[in-house]
């Protein structure tokens, strides 16, 4: 099922935190491992329809322009296509190992021009080997516990969480923002973390 | 070595969603590289993001985007434009370390000397080293903005407890501390720092002047 290229991707808003069926989750990393194996361009087309619009709006909500966002999601997936070998489904799921991606598409470009080139230069990247031998669970069924944690959060809880994960602007001019005390922005988001953080726990 | 001190959830978590900025990301990075807890809590929260990803409102493409997507991968058109590593930013603290032999320390201080690592605009984050005299009292203060500090080499204590290598300090203008350097050894520490230090004491006010870090 290879989308048409001719046409804007026809996609809806999808259900809040529902449920994935478990065969999608799982098959987003058979896909990377066939683009992997075979650069099947028809699995990569799949990954792309899927994650393309989502990661154009993971960074237009961070405050890329629509041009801008849609670059960054197709170097997002570029990347997908070239390093589709190091991607290690035991270790991470598909939307982990592609949001961490993104996210450092996001690093770099939307803070390209603050950045001090000393720093940058000296930021190496390594693999992230994280051992976790009490871990039961696999990526799959950690990502959909994670769902569904997620989605028993009240909308002020979400709002919090959501908070932390698009804002990087740095916290005074989150305050200034938002009118509030500058302590008031530090404690939502700690507060975020921390409910994170026992949701984290629970998976163990 | 054990690690007693690590960064505070919010931050960890503003390193994992990727939304710390750089100075900070570096220490707090070179911390987690030795961390396995904290490296552990990082994955949770990417874990988080991919959730967070994949149930997104998706962001219609603009038209041809497949078409012109397609063609990047298959004839290596733009063969030169970025991709980003996709793992977990850390430091190598080898290329940290051999910046030491770099450039001049600065003087700060009795005992005390300072390396810019890196020189942020006004109102950022400013990445430095700082190495202390084994024995040396440093002036009792406070902070202007924040401070992250990753012990390298060595260690303190202050009323906050004893720090050393691999621990990672969190102040702001709510701490106020006086840090003593262990005798023995002299204390290398990577900071990142915002705003200014604020001497309190009567000679820290004396000294005040002469601080600019």
């Amino acid at each position: 099922m290879l989308c048409s290229a001719h046409q804007a991707w026809p996609i809806a808003a999808p259900q809040r935190y529902a449920p994935m069926a478990d065969n999608e989750t799982t098959s987003h990393s058979r896909l990377i491992e066939r683009v992997a194996a075979n650069q099947d361009r028809h699995a990569f087309m799949l990954l792309f329809a899927f994650f393309g619009p989502r990661v154009k709006g993971f960074m237009m909500r961070s405050g890329a322009s629509d041009a801008y966002a849609e670059e960054l999601a197709q170097e997002t997936l570029l990347t997908v296509w070239r390093k589709a070998q190091t991607f290690d489904a035991s270790r991470a799921s598909a939307s982990t190992w592609i949001f961490t991606i993104a996210r450092n598409l996001r690093i770099d470009g939307l803070r390209r021009e603050k950045l001090a080139a000393n720093a940058q230069a000296q930021l190496d990247v390594l693999d992230l080997d994280v051992e976790r031998p009490d871990q039961t669970l696999n990526s799959v069924e950690r990502a959909e516990r994670l769902r569904a944690a997620l989605s028993g959060l009240s909308p002020d809880q979400l709002d919090l969480v959501r908070l932390s994960f698009f804002e990087d602007k740095p916290h005074p001019e989150i305050a200034k923002a938002l009118n509030i005390p500058l302590g008031t922005v530090k404690s939502r988001l700690r507060r975020s973390m921390m409910l994170l953080r026992e949701i984290l726990e629970d998976l163990k | 070595m054990t690690i007693r001190h690590h960064p505070d959830i919010a931050t960890l978590g503003s390193f994992g969603f990727g939304t710390l900025d750089k100075a900070r990301a570096f220490v707090v990075a070179a911390h987690v590289t030795s961390c396995a807890k904290c490296k552990a809590m990082v994955r949770g929260f990417e874990e988080t993001g991919g959730v967070v990803l994949e149930d997104l409102e998706p962001a219609p493409l603009s038209m041809g985007a497949g078409e012109a997507m397609l063609d990047m991968v298959l004839h290596g058109a733009d063969a030169d434009r970025r991709t980003a590593e996709p793992r977990l930013a850390e430091v190598d603290l080898r290329t940290v370390l051999s910046t030491f032999d770099e450039g001049p320390w600065r003087w700060l201080g009795p005992g005390v000397h300072y390396k810019p690592l890196t020189t942020a605009p006004a109102g950022e984050a400013r990445l430095f080293l700082l190495k202390a005299e084994p024995g040396t009292s440093l002036p009792e203060h406070t902070h202007s903005g924040t401070e992250l500090t990753l012990i390298l080499r060595g260690a303190f204590s202050h009323s906050g407890g004893r720090f050393g290598p691999g621990d990672l300090e969190e102040a702001d203008s709510s701490v106020e501390h006086q840090p003593v350097v262990d005798d023995g050894d002299v204390c290398i520490c990577l900071v990142a720092m915002d705003g200014q230090l604020r001497l309190t004491g009567f000679m820290g006010r004396l000294l005040q002047p002469f601080v600019r870090l």
